[in-house]
């Protein structure tokens, strides 16, 4: 008995220092601070600290960030900037970055702002601070513009999400796909009133329906907080519109597509409304959105393809740790690469110096979860169809079963359109 | 399309006068304009979310929890709050305002943000009405709301308690030499306030989802119909309701929905300048006179 206890004491201490060694040795080095400073009060910037969170973990439990002879951990310190709340004042968005820059002296910060306005604003104090910015939630292309600009000023501002341009030609696309499946010309576009929406209706339409030779048979723009569609459905009912073109982001907005389904207008409902982008939305929505066509801003968030294997691999990783889907379809794909992408280029430059860190990221050529990933001259991610080629977009479609079948792009696709009952094709 | 145009302009009536009446009754009968009316709204649905998914109550069993936890709370709310700043009508509108603020962010707080949040469907049908397609949820609230305002109406004229309302709204102090003691109604209003914040947000919720910004959706849309039929009227809430919701359907059809809003406010500006009280209020009447 003496003998057991003799060697029990003596080998536990021993397979204990040996079991922390290794990952161990990272983590007592000085941990390499990641600040998300975001609005995670909401679903998206939520799930996207949670996906910075996942690949932070992953990285860490594979030994930590190679900075030059070192391994050290990352460590991610969050604020709600709130600045996706109504009527918080974009300076008070821009307080909370700075003190998150002031206060834990990050190496970069991930997600960003929500808000477009944020993010022209919050430009200046990131130039300022020199911290550099893997930006997944706000989408105008303007801070691009910016970055060519003055390029030394504002080189440290990246983006990995969709931006407002890309999303237009995704959208394009899918008409342009539906067209020459089954010949439609006549669409019916609702979005909700705010800027980002209404320039989305408005480029595609000038860009796209009108050079097409499509019909836009009527067009209305809902307040945010509408929670009745009925009479634009009836209208569109009415007008013998083949294709609802819906452009919303409000939690309202899962409404259209129950009312669509209840109220059994005989048109295809294709285009954004971020209610329907999770696995979930079957649930939350009874089973009333079967048919609905949505577009996921990023692969990797809401969806994966069996194409993009990082994809479907995040997808699981995400649901084992944190006992749920994702569910934001705009966010979390970017924010899980941006860990992997500034781990690379520090990785590379050897140091946690700004410029060297952004000199890196300029180079970055990735395959992720989002597909390939290379930066622009604005540093934005380059989104086309093909995910070898480029970081990819998907669009899905409900089945009547509640499973989500990726349509589009071609090179991701799992099946085909299946139209509404009462809706043929006008080929 | 004039048929569904008529059926969903009665279902958006229907939807207002519900989301209105509780607030109306407790400023109606205590004086007292909870600011915290969206807050308890939303309390309401969370709740009945939480009874479901968590405690895995059945439907029916987590609605009755919620509504008479609401209720509770807004007795709780007058007893340890209100009751110390009543009559002082600006300190009452911040208190609740500031009540209301903080459950709403705490939601937030705490991660009650996203899609998933929302109730089932009494019943999963929908009817052919004329030209119109409509579902069993929203002629239920249209049954709910008609059925609501009756024994509402029947409990302030038949029953003792009802009559104390009546009683205490009309004259407290003439009420107070019949033995009635108006804290004690005045809580009461309060708490069936809530109560009736929680019975709306269970019947309404089933047809979107829930979230902390709800809350002040519903705190305006309360106040823009009392404030429109005249605060403290019943028969003023369900008329400003109908205005409202026909205004706000055929705008929608006939004019653009972008206008939907802007009618509404436009409405509330004008009964504003032409009768400050409302279509049926007495608040401002003495002051109209002079």
């Amino acid at each position: 008995m003496k003998r057991k206890q003799y060697l029990f004491f003596c080998w536990v201490p021993v397979l204990l220092c040996l079991f922390l060694i290794g990952p161990g040795a990272a983590l007592a080095a000085e941990p390499i601070v990641i600040g998300v400073p975001t609005s995670t009060g909401f679903l998206e910037g939520k799930e996207a600290l949670k996906a910075v969170e996942l690949a932070v973990t992953e990285i860490n439990s594979a030994g930590g960030v190679t900075v030059g002879s070192e391994k050290r951990p990352f460590k991610v310190e969050s604020i709600d900037i709130r600045d996706a709340a109504p009527g918080v004042p974009v300076p008070e968005a821009l307080l909370g970055i700075e003190k998150l820059i002031l206060e834990k002296k990050p190496a970069a910060l991930l997600v960003g702002p929500f808000r477009s306005e944020a993010l022209m604003a919050g430009m200046d104090i990131i130039a300022k601070y020199k911290v550099p910015l893997l930006g997944a939630i706000a989408m105008t292309p303007a801070s691009e513009e910016k970055v060519k600009q003055d390029p030394e000023k504002y080189k440290y501002i990246f983006r990995l999400a969709l931006n407002a341009k890309y999303l237009v030609k995704y959208l394009a696309g899918t008409m342009g796909f539906i067209n020459a499946e089954y010949g439609f010309t006549k669409v019916y576009i609702m979005n909700q009133d705010v800027d980002w929406a209404r320039k989305t209706a408005e480029i595609i339409s000038q860009t796209y329906f009108e050079k097409a030779g499509w019909t836009i048979v009527g067009q209305e723009s809902y307040p945010t907080g509408t929670a009745d569609f009925s009479s634009t459905l009836m209208k569109a009912k009415a007008s013998g519109a083949q294709v609802i073109l819906p452009i919303f982001d409000m939690p309202q907005s899962g409404i259209l597509v129950k009312q669509w389904n209840t109220m059994k207008v005989p048109c295809l409902m294709a285009g954004f409304i971020s209610p329907l982008a999770g696995p979930g939305a079957w649930k939350t929505f009874d089973g009333k959105i079967a048919g609905a066509i949505n577009c996921i801003f990023e692969l990797g968030s809401a969806i994966g393809s069996p194409k993009v294997p990082k994809s479907m691999a995040f997808q699981e990783a995400y649901a084992k740790q944190f006992g749920s889907p994702i569910e934001a379809g705009h966010g979390p794909g970017p924010a899980y690469d941006s860990v992997y992408i500034l781990a690379d280029a520090i990785g590379r430059a050897g140091s946690t110096d700004a410029d060297a860190i952004v000199a890196e990221l300029i180079k970055t050529d990735r395959q992720g979860v989002l597909g390939r990933v290379k930066f622009d001259a604005g540093h934005q991610v380059i989104y086309d169809m093909n995910p070898e080629e480029s970081a990819v977009a998907a669009i899905f479609q409900w089945t009547t079963e509640g499973k989500r079948q990726i349509v589009f792009p071609t090179s991701l696709a799992e099946g085909k359109i299946q139209l509404p009952a009462g809706l043929t094709s006008a080929k | 399309m004039l048929t569904g145009t008529i059926l969903y302009a009665i279902i958006n009536s229907a939807i207002l006068a519900l989301t209105a009446i509780g607030f109306n009754l407790t400023f109606g009968i205590s004086g007292v304009a909870n600011f915290a009316y969206g807050a308890f709204y939303v309390m309401a649905a969370y709740g009945v979310w939480m009874l479901i998914h968590m405690a895995h109550l059945p439907y029916p069993l987590a609605v009755l929890i919620s509504i008479s936890l609401t209720t509770l709370a807004g007795a709780l709310m007058y007893r340890f709050v209100i009751i110390r700043i009543k009559g002082q009508t600006l300190s009452e509108v911040i208190a609740t305002f500031g009540i209301g603020l903080s459950v709403l962010e705490l939601f937030r707080y705490f991660g009650f943000v996203g899609f998933e949040y929302t109730l089932p469907v009494f019943v999963d049908k929908s009817f052919l009405i004329g030209d119109a397609y409509v579902d069993a949820q929203r002629l239920l609230i249209v049954a709910f709301a008609v059925v609501l305002i009756i024994a509402l109406w029947l409990f302030t004229h038949y029953t003792h308690l009802g009559l104390a309302f009546r009683g205490i709204a009309q004259d407290e102090r003439t009420s107070l030499t019949f033995g009635m003691d108006p804290d004690r109604i005045a809580r009461m209003a309060v708490s069936f306030g809530a109560g009736l914040a929680a019975i709306a947000a269970t019947v309404i919720v089933p047809l979107g989802s829930i979230s902390p910004e709800e809350g002040y959706d519903v705190l305006i849309k309360a106040l823009a119909v009392c404030i429109i039929g005249g605060l403290g009227s019943s028969g003023g809430v369900i008329i400003a309701s109908v205005v409202i919701g026909f205004a706000e359907r055929f705008t929608d059809s006939y004019i653009g929905s972008h206008w939907t809003m802007i009618v509404s406010l436009a409405a509330l500006l004008l009964v504003l300048v032409i009768k400050p009280s409302g279509i049926f209020g007495k608040q401002k009447e003495l002051e109209e006179r002079i």
